[in-house]
Parts: structure tokens; C-alpha cells; sequence
């Protein structure tokens, strides 16, 4: 037999990438464990071979912030002009009228349903007693909103024009994008100084990528021909873009303003935590922190109102035709203002209103009783998961497994039994033929017995350049590896791997449950008909508000992040899992029937391999939703990046500010690229 | 119907023209061409390099008035030939004058004087612009030339009528049905009245009965005004009935150059004849395609065949004829003889 005296170069030659990729990971960790006794320079990045970057970028963003700040201040202090007037305004105008013009709006946009949907959502705003705080927040949404869709329309469309500047421009996008909102606070805070401004500016700089994308994306997507048409017309290069291919993007255009405007508003709401302007984030902020539960409910409540309706209205205007009558809506403005002309003086501030107070009352208290007497139920899930789940993941079975909490220690006599196991496990499925996903098993105990955080850093550098090298080639994994060696030498990889490991459980967590909800929502058009609304209401919803609930009932600390993170970041997942399962092409779903494959066979043939690449984006965009709600979620009590971002937004430290967001954008862009190179790879092996 | 030279200036004169895609293609081009002899070589140079060359080394007349076909499977080039005229694409090499001026030099504000005057095209999948109605849409180039909004509505109108469209002007092209689209992209190409009316595949997205229909109306518009017309197709039937003059592509070059029936009957290679096998030739060629003009032998029969039948009709007339029968032209004079067994030769459809 000649295959058996192959020497050993000529087997590794002939494992596919994905075992060869498993077996150096395979190879390393097991060095790493090996040495890890006798080196201190395992696990963790050994502190001597770190360089003082934070330092170095604080010191220098001073010195150039120095230079600008003058320039910035005058900005700033312009700012401040359109949206105190835009405040006041708000503030003044009689609500009836604010009300009316929203349902008239409402009704001209999407007849009966938003037009409902408006007056009811104002009208329990108004009853909250928080409208002059909405009307607070809504001032800065409406005065950095043009300014963010002026600036991305610009920004589209020099991308759109210049095919050198594109790459470029598209990088910063996604960068803007990727870096964690809190991070944007710190050098705009030294930079605009406290106040409402700093939001402003902030939220404007943050919306503006969504529209920017949206527009270079309605442009190129405009039809060739339709361009042609354009060039053949003779119009000059201003022409076609105002007269032809401008319009002919404006739906996409359109769902760019859409989510430049939820961008926006989250944003406003998130950069309530630097103060200092009496609006419903820092209403929210405040009643959280004095643990007054029913009340941030109710407030959390007035700007999920608040965001549900500016995108219902602005995504129909976006994506549908349709108009309603505009006269109805001329009558309906015509009532209000004659509602609050002759009401005047008998219309009630709706600063004043409390129509809500006993309800949130009785909330509070059933609440208080209801953690009272389910404390213990509520704890043991806690416990149980932070001793059973989280904490055996974050520090490895070594570290967890305790006599208190397991009943016994573990030993190191446990650690060979588990290896032995695994790799008996491992060699049996490779054997049978899987070689690659036989590897994985060793690999995948020897992370749970050494736990995320502890991993050596070795490990963690081979397995992840290992994995891009699988997913896009030696370019992505000099990537890979630059960047998590550029966050090591910053001093910041204990708290980058601390991040990776509740983002990572969070994300485990969303793809099983988000994979099982999609799957069921494939399947059962009742579940979808649940679960729909459910995920439109999620993905609405600005990822403070997140805070609250998971606050109510398990306090601060690291499961209530965990429980927010998959909150937010499970949508997608459902959501792309039951895409892909239901758009399989018709023909091929007729070619399987009539090969007689089964319902589940089918399922399992036919619609699961079909749907993996957009499967996998959907995971990407958990990814991508996680990292974004862990920097949040760093307010109620996480270690790791999204803790000292926060922290550095208190001590006004922009070095760590910085470093540390930008590590976080590293772990979320590494994340993205080698899903997406997955993704692409599926595709491609698909022909699609 | 004649394929005689060119007299004056022709309307639309094509040298040398090469269209090559990939990096640096101008001086990888010249280079090739130094390294090598022939354009079929400096081709294969280029495609080895991983550089694609659409079109090769294309030379041609159109002269005016004249409906000139250019027809080939998807991929020959033809798509990129005529964005190569129009310049929508920017050719590598060669010249393409029209009325003898040449347009890869013109500068920008030049060319677009050129297409808001001179030129109209048509595109398969019509080219619409979806916000604006029917009028809009026809109205467009008039708005390029500046004109008042009541001159543009005239005119758009006008035009409307003319591709029957009357009554759809104020209709949105996600209203129209295929047939109707491509009738608006006919009135817009057509609105600000250009010599040189460019066609790309304009037919080819519709059914097989609407595009009939369209290529009906199509040669009717085409008799009363006489434009310059450069028609690509890859329907060999659409060429064989539009066509004064058909240019075969393939691979990017021009394989043959001809009229409907010497492409018929005198295919230059297989790749050509493998088009026409289907093609009944008698339909297109007409009797001057297999005249004897040398002294007549004995003539018993004469089942008075004029020059201008085609194959088919004179075949009707002279079914059970075995001699030699005469060909009389429109003169009334005797133009020459054919011998009926060549009728039934050149009709037969190649069976290989």
C-alpha cells in the first residue's frame, strides 16, 4: 500500500484547509498547556512586551484637540442657536397641534393604522407626564438629522463619483460604524464641552454612515441602462445625477433617512449619560439608578412610542407608493388648531399631566412584590447560570468547578480524563472521516477547561489567524493578526478577551435560540405571525431601553448583560435563519417533492444547505448587534473593553476612550470579516 | 439593396477599433500589437495576459440612411461595439468618425452637444427613468436641449403618437407592459429628431408576437425617416428582415460583412452558415443572387420571372420547368437566365 508510507508532509498536503487550519490550533494549544507551568509568559500578554499606546494617543489627541478646540467651540456654540429655537418651539407649541400634525402625517403616510398608531403613541406620552422631556429629545433628533443626511448625501455621493476615494471612504464608514457609540462621547466631550451639543454633534456624526451607505448603495444600484439613457440624452455629469439618478435611487435614498433618523435617536438617548439636559435618556438614566423601576419603565415605554413612530411613518413613506387622502389630513391639522386656539386656557401643561402616576404606582408595587416573593426563583436562574454557564466559560472549568457551587473541586486528574476523552472522542470522527470537525473536539474542551479569559495568548493568535485563513486566505489572516497584536501591545488584550467571552456566549446563546426561533418561524406561519412583531419591536427599540427589564429583575452584574445582549442581538438572527429557510427557489423545493424527500428531508437537503450563506449573515450581524449592545451594557455592571470605555467617558480619559473603542471595533470587524468570508464561501460554493 | 461602395462620406466610419478590458489596457495593448503580426494574435496575447478583448480590430461603413445590422450570440462583442460608437464605453484603439468627424477626440462638452442633437439610442431593457411618466420620459432629451416645457410637451406628444402610444402619456413605466416600455424608448430616442439612431437589442426582452409587431412598426417608421440606424440583434431572423447590411461578430471580431441574402447564401465559414441553416434562403435571397448573365442558351419556357422575386416566389412559378427560363428586369429589358435546378439548390437548408 503505497498511501501508507506517504511521509507525513504528503498527509498534512491532503487534509482539506479547514483540518490543517484545526490541527496547528490543535498543536499550539496543546504546546501552550504544556509550557504553561513553567513560563510566566503564558497566558496572558506578558505586561513587559506592552507599550503605553493609550497614553500616547491621549497625549496626542490633547495636543491636537488643543489646536481645534477653538474652531470646534465656535461650531458648537452656532449648534446651540437652531436647536434651542427648534427646543423652544417644540416645548411652546400647544400639544394638540404637535399631535394633530403627527396623526395628519400619520394618515397621509399610512391612512387609518399610523394615523391610530400616532395619536395613541402621543397621546400616551402626554399622559406619562414626559412630553416637555420627548419634546427635549425630539429637539436635538430634528436638528442633527438634516445635518447628518446633508452630510451623508454629500459624502454617497463623492464616493458614488470617485472610484479612488470609494475604498477609503467605505472603510471609515464601516469603522464609524463599528467603533461602540459610547466611545464617540469622550473626545467630543473635550472637544464641544458639556452639554446638550455634544449629543447633537454626536448623533449627527453617527447617523450620517446609514444615509451615506444608502445612498451610494440606491446609486449604484440604479439600472445601467437607466444611466445611459441619461448620458445618451446628453445631459452634463450634474444633470444625471439631479435629474436621473438621484430619483431614480430615492427609495433607497429614502431607507437611508429611515435609519439615519432611528441612528439618531439612539444616539440622543445614549449620550444622555453625559447630563446636563433635562431629556427622557437621562430621565430613563436617573430613574434606573434610584432603582425606580415603574417609573423608567414608563419612560423607557415613552421613547420606544417615540421611536416606533418616527420609523413606521418614515419606513412607509420610504418603501410604499401608496399615499392617503391629503385632504383628511388637512381636516385633521384644521381641528387641532382649532383645538388648541379655543382651548387655550383650558388645556393643561403637559408637563403637569400624571394621568399615569397611580398605574405606574401599582407597576412599581406589584413589581416590588413580585421580585419579593419570586426573589428566590429568580436568583437560583441567576446562579444557576452565572456557576453552571457563564463563569466556567469566562475562567474554565479549573477555575469554576468549586466545591460550593459543584459539590466537588476539580483536579487535575478531571482535566486528563477530560482531554482523554475528548481526543478518544476527536480521533473517532476523524477516523470516520471528518477530520477537521474531529480536531475541533479536543480543541473545544481544552477551552472549556482553561476558560475564555485564561486562554493563552498564543492559542488565541494561531486559532484566530488559523480560522481567517479558512474563511479568506493569507490576507485575512496577516489582518487578523496585526490587529489583535496591535490590541496586545496596547496593554488591553485581559479586557479584550474578557469582552470576546460574554459577547462570545451571548452570540452562542442567539445563535441557538435565534437558529431554533428561525427554524420554527420557517415552519409554522403562526409562530412567524408572533414572532414578526415581536423582532420589529426589538430592532426598534433604542438599545438603552434594553437596560431596563433585565435591571427589574437580576440587578446589575454580568447575567443582566448577558440577558441584554441577546435581547437585542437575537433579531437578526431569527430573522435571517427564517429567510433563508423560506426563500428557497420554488423549482428546487418541486425538484425534492418529486424525488419523494419528506417535509424533513427537505428541511434538512434541500432548504438548510440553500440557506446557509444568509444564515451566516444573519450570525454576522449578531456579531456586529452584541459588541454594539456590550459597550452599553457596560452601564449596568460588565468587565472588559466596554467598562473602561465607560469609564474613560467619566474621567474624560480620550486615550483610553479610544484605544479601548477601537479595540472593540477590532474584535467586531475581525468577527465580521471571517463570518462574512464564510458567508462568501458558501455562496460562492453555491453558485449564487 | 445594393452592396456597392460607399459614395461621399459615409455617416458613421469605424477603424481599427479595439475595446479591451482589464488593468492598463491601452499600453498592454501596444504592446501586444508590437509583439505580434495579426489582430487574432495580439487577441490571444491579450487574453493570456488575463486581459479581455471584447472587440477587436473592427472596421466598417454605415452609410446614411442605410439600416446597418450587427448580430452575434451574447458575449461576441456586439453590446460593446455599439458603446463603442455611442462612447459610452471609452474604446482602446482605433477611430470612430461620424460624418467625418471623429468622436474619440470630441471633448466632453462636444459629445454632449453630439448626443443632445445627433444621436438617439434604444436599449434592450428600455433604460427608463422610472420617476418620470411616458411624456417625461419622451420630453427628456428635449430638456437637455433647453426647451420651454410647453415646446417639450408638443414635441413628446408628437412622438408618442407616432409609436402609438396616445393616451399612456401621463402613465409611469411600472404601469407599461414590455411592449409598451420599449415604445417609449423608441419616442425618447427619437424625440429630439438625430441622424444616427443607435438600437441595442431592442426587441430581444419581449415576447415573440409583441416583437414582431414592434419590428412591423419599426420598418414603417424607418420609411418615412431615413435615419442611420445601427441595429444589434442576436436573432438571426430580426437581422435577415430589418437588415440593408448585417455585420456577424464573434468573439469579438467581425466575421463577415454582407447583405441579408450573401450572408444566406455565401456564409464565409461554418460559424456563419451554422446561423443560416435554419434560415429558409428563399424567403431572402432574391433571383440576382444566382443570375447567369452570359449568353443565353435555348429558352423553351418563360414563366416571366422578374429580378426583384425572391428565390421562393420564382421557385412557384417554375416548378415543373427543367430548361433554362429568363430573368426580365424592372426595364422590361431580359437581365439574364436562371436554371430552375439552382433555385432548388440554393433553397435547400443545410443539413450537416
Amino acid at each position: 500500500m503505497s498511501d501508507v508510507s506517504l511521509p507525513a508532509p504528503s498527509i498534512v498536503a491532503r487534509l482539506t484547509p479547514g483540518a490543517r487550519a484545526a490541527l496547528l490550533t490543535l498543536l499550539v494549544g496543546a504546546i501552550c498547556l504544556l509550557l504553561e507551568s513553567s513560563t510566566d509568559l503564558l497566558p496572558v500578554w506578558p505586561e513587559a512586551w506592552t507599550l503605553p499606546v493609550t497614553e500616547w494617543i491621549g497625549v496626542s489627541l490633547e495636543w491636537l484637540f488643543d489646536i481645534i478646540r477653538p474652531a470646534m467651540r465656535l461650531i458648537s456654540a452656532v449648534l446651540e442657536y437652531p436647536m434651542v429655537w427648534v427646543n423652544w418651539l417644540l416645548v411652546n407649541t400647544p400639544w394638540p397641534l404637535i399631535i394633530g400634525a403627527t396623526v395628519a402625517l400619520g394618515w397621509y403616510a399610512g391612512g387609518l393604522s399610523l394615523a391610530l398608531m400616532s395619536g395613541v403613541g402621543l397621546g400616551f406620552v402626554l399622559a406619562s407626564g414626559y412630553w416637555i422631556e420627548g419634546m427635549n429629545t425630539l429637539a436635538l433628533v430634528f436638528v442633527s438629522v438634516p445635518l447628518a443626511l446633508t452630510l451623508g448625501l454629500l459624502i454617497g455621493i463623492w464616493s458614488n463619483e470617485s472610484a479612488r476615494a470609494r475604498p477609503w471612504i467605505e472603510a471609515t464608514l464601516d469603522l464609524m460604524q463599528t467603533v461602540p457609540t459610547f466611545a464617540y462621547l469622550t473626545p467630543l466631550l473635550l472637544l464641544f464641552g458639556f452639554g446638550p451639543v455634544v449629543g447633537l454633534i454626536a448623533s449627527a456624526i453617527y447617523a450620517a454612515p446609514p444615509m451615506a451607505r444608502n445612498t451610494l448603495l440606491g446609486l449604484q444600484r440604479v439600472e445601467a441602462e437607466v444611466k445611459e439613457a441619461g448620458v445618451m440624452s446628453g445631459a452634463t455629469r450634474l444633470q444625471q445625477l439631479v435629474q436621473v439618478e438621484i430619483p431614480a435611487a430615492a427609495t433607497q435614498i429614502m431607507i437611508g433617512v429611515n435609519q439615519a433618523l432611528m441612528a439618531a435617536l439612539s444616539m440622543v438617548i445614549i449620550a444622555a449619560v453625559i447630563g446636563g439636559f433635562d431629556d427622557i435618556g437621562w430621565e430613563v438614566l436617573l430613574t434606573m439608578r434610584q432603582a425606580n423601576f415603574g417609573q423608567s419603565l414608563l419612560a423607557g415605554l415613552v421613547i420606544v412610542v417615540f421611536a416606533i413612530i418616527i420609523d413606521r411613518i418614515s419606513a412607509r413613506m420610504a418603501t410604499s407608493r401608496d399615499r392617503f387622502d391629503v385632504r383628511i389630513s388637512w381636516i385633521i391639522l384644521a381641528v387641532a388648531i382649532a383645538a388648541s386656539v379655543l382651548a387655550w386656557a383650558a388645556l393643561p401643561a403637559p408637563g403637569e399631566m400624571a394621568i399615569l402616576a397611580p398605574t405606574v404606582e401599582a407597576v412599581d408595587g406589584a413589581l416590588t412584590s413580585f421580585t419579593r416573593s419570586a426573589g428566590t426563583t429568580l436568583d437560583s436562574i441567576k446562579n444557576n447560570a452565572m456557576f453552571y454557564g457563564l463563569l466556567p466559560l469566562r475562567i474554565g472549568l479549573d477555575g469554576a468547578v468549586l466545591p460550593f457551587t459543584w459539590g466537588f473541586s476539580w483536579t487535575a486528574n478531571m482535566s486528563y480524563a477530560l482531554f482523554a476523552v475528548a481526543g478518544a472522542l476527536g480521533l473517532a470522527v476523524a477516523m470516520s472521516g471528518r477530520v477537521a470537525f474531529g480536531l475541533c473536539i479536543p480543541i473545544v474542551a481544552g477551552i472549556l477547561e482553561t476558560g475564555v479569559s485564561d486562554l493563552p495568548w498564543p492559542f488565541v493568535l494561531v486559532g484566530l489567524g488559523a480560522v481567517a485563513w479558512v474563511a479568506g486566505g493569507w490576507k485575512l489572516t496577516r489582518l487578523v493578526v496585526i490587529l489583535m497584536l496591535a490590541i496586545a501591545i496596547a496593554g488591553l488584550w485581559p479586557r479584550a478577551m474578557l469582552s470576546l467571552y460574554l459577547c462570545g456566549a451571548a452570540v452562542l446563546a442567539c445563535a441557538v435560540l435565534g437558529g431554533l426561533l428561525g427554524l420554527l418561524s420557517a415552519v409554522s406561519r403562526p409562530a412567524w405571525a408572533v414572532i414578526r412583531p415581536v423582532c420589529d419591536m426589538l430592532q426598534t427599540i433604542p438599545l438603552f431601553v434594553f437596560l431596563i427589564p433585565v435591571l427589574m429583575f437580576f440587578q446589575i452584574g454580568e447575567f443582566s448583560a448577558f440577558l441584554a445582549i441577546i435581547a437585542y442581538a437575537i433579531v437578526p438572527m431569527i430573522r435571517y435563519t427564517r429567510h433563508g429557510l423560506v426563500t428557497t427557489p420554488p423549482e428546487m423545493l418541486e425538484a425534492a417533492v418529486s424525488s419523494g424527500a419528506t417535509e424533513w428531508q427537505i428541511m434538512r437537503e434541500v432548504r438548510a444547505p440553500y440557506a446557509a450563506p444568509t444564515i451566516l449573515l444573519g450570525l454576522n450581524q449578531t456579531i456586529l448587534y452584541g459588541f454594539a449592545m456590550l459597550v452599553i451594557a457596560a452601564l449596568i455592571g460588565t468587565t472588559g473593553l466596554g467598562q473602561s470605555i465607560y469609564i474613560a467617558l467619566g474621567a474624560g480619559d480620550v486615550g483610553l476612550g479610544i484605544a479601548a473603542g477601537a479595540a472593540m471595533a477590532i474584535l467586531a470587524l475581525i468577527a465580521d470579516r471571517i463570518v462574512q468570508g464564510f458567508a462568501e464561501e458558501r455562496r460562492r460554493a453555491l453558485g449564487l | 439593396m445594393t452592396a456597392s461602395a460607399p459614395t461621399g462620406t459615409p455617416a458613421i466610419a469605424v477603424e481599427g477599433l479595439w475595446q479591451v478590458f482589464g488593468n492598463d489596457a491601452k499600453t498592454r495593448l501596444k504592446d501586444a500589437q508590437g509583439r505580434t503580426s495579426s489582430a487574432p494574435d495580439a487577441a490571444e496575447a491579450l487574453r493570456e495576459d488575463g486581459l479581455i478583448p471584447a472587440v477587436q480590430d473592427a472596421s466598417f461603413e454605415v452609410r446614411e440612411g442605410e439600416l446597418f445590422v450587427i448580430m452575434g450570440l451574447s458575449g461576441s462583442g456586439k453590446s460593446t461595439m455599439i458603446r463603442c460608437i455611442s462612447r459610452l464605453v471609452e474604446p482602446t484603439a482605433g477611430s470612430v468618425r461620424i460624418d467625418g468627424e471623429d468622436i474619440l477626440s470630441a471633448n466632453a462638452k462636444r459629445l454632449i452637444e453630439l448626443r443632445r442633437k445627433k444621436l438617439g439610442m434604444v436599449f434592450q431593457h428600455f433604460g427608463l427613468f422610472p420617476h418620470m411618466s411616458v411624456a417625461d420620459n419622451v420630453a427628456f432629451p428635449l430638456k437637455m436641449l433647453g426647451q420651454s416645457r410647453s415646446e417639450r410637451r408638443t414635441r413628446a406628444l408628437e412622438v408618442i403618437e407616432m409609436v402609438g402610444l396616445t393616451g399612456r402619456e401621463d402613465a409611469y413605466p411600472r404601469e407599461l407592459s414590455g411592449g409598451q416600455k420599449q415604445r417609449v424608448g423608441i419616442a425618447r430616442s427619437l424625440a429630439a429628431n438625430p441622424d444616427i439612431w443607435f438600437l441595442d437589442e431592442p426587441f430581444s426582452a419581449l415576447d415573440p408576437l409583441i416583437r414582431r409587431q414592434l419590428q412591423d412598426e419599426f420598418l414603417k417608421i424607418q420609411s418615412t425617416l431615413h435615419k442611420t440606424i445601427v441595429f444589434i440583434t442576436h436573432d438571426i431572423s430580426e437581422a435577415l428582415k430589418l437588415a440593408d447590411r448585417i455585420a456577424i461578430m464573434r468573439d469579438g471580431k467581425i466575421v463577415q460583412i454582407g447583405t441579408p441574402a450573401q450572408i444566406v447564401l455565401n456564409p464565409v465559414d461554418d460559424y456563419v452558415r451554422e446561423f443560416s441553416r435554419d434560415v429558409a434562403k428563399g424567403r431572402h435571397a432574391r433571383l440576382e443572387s444566382v443570375l447567369h448573365t452570359d449568353t443565353p442558351p435555348t429558352m423553351p419556357d418563360d414563366p416571366k420571372l422578374r429580378l426583384d422575386m425572391t428565390l421562393e416566389e420564382a421557385l412557384a412559378s417554375c416548378m415543373s420547368l427543367y430548361e433554362p427560363v429568363p430573368v426580365w428586369g424592372s426595364d422590361g429589358q431580359m437581365a439574364g437566365y436562371i436554371h430552375p435546378s439552382d433555385l432548388a439548390k440554393a433553397l435547400q437548408v443545410d443539413r450537416t
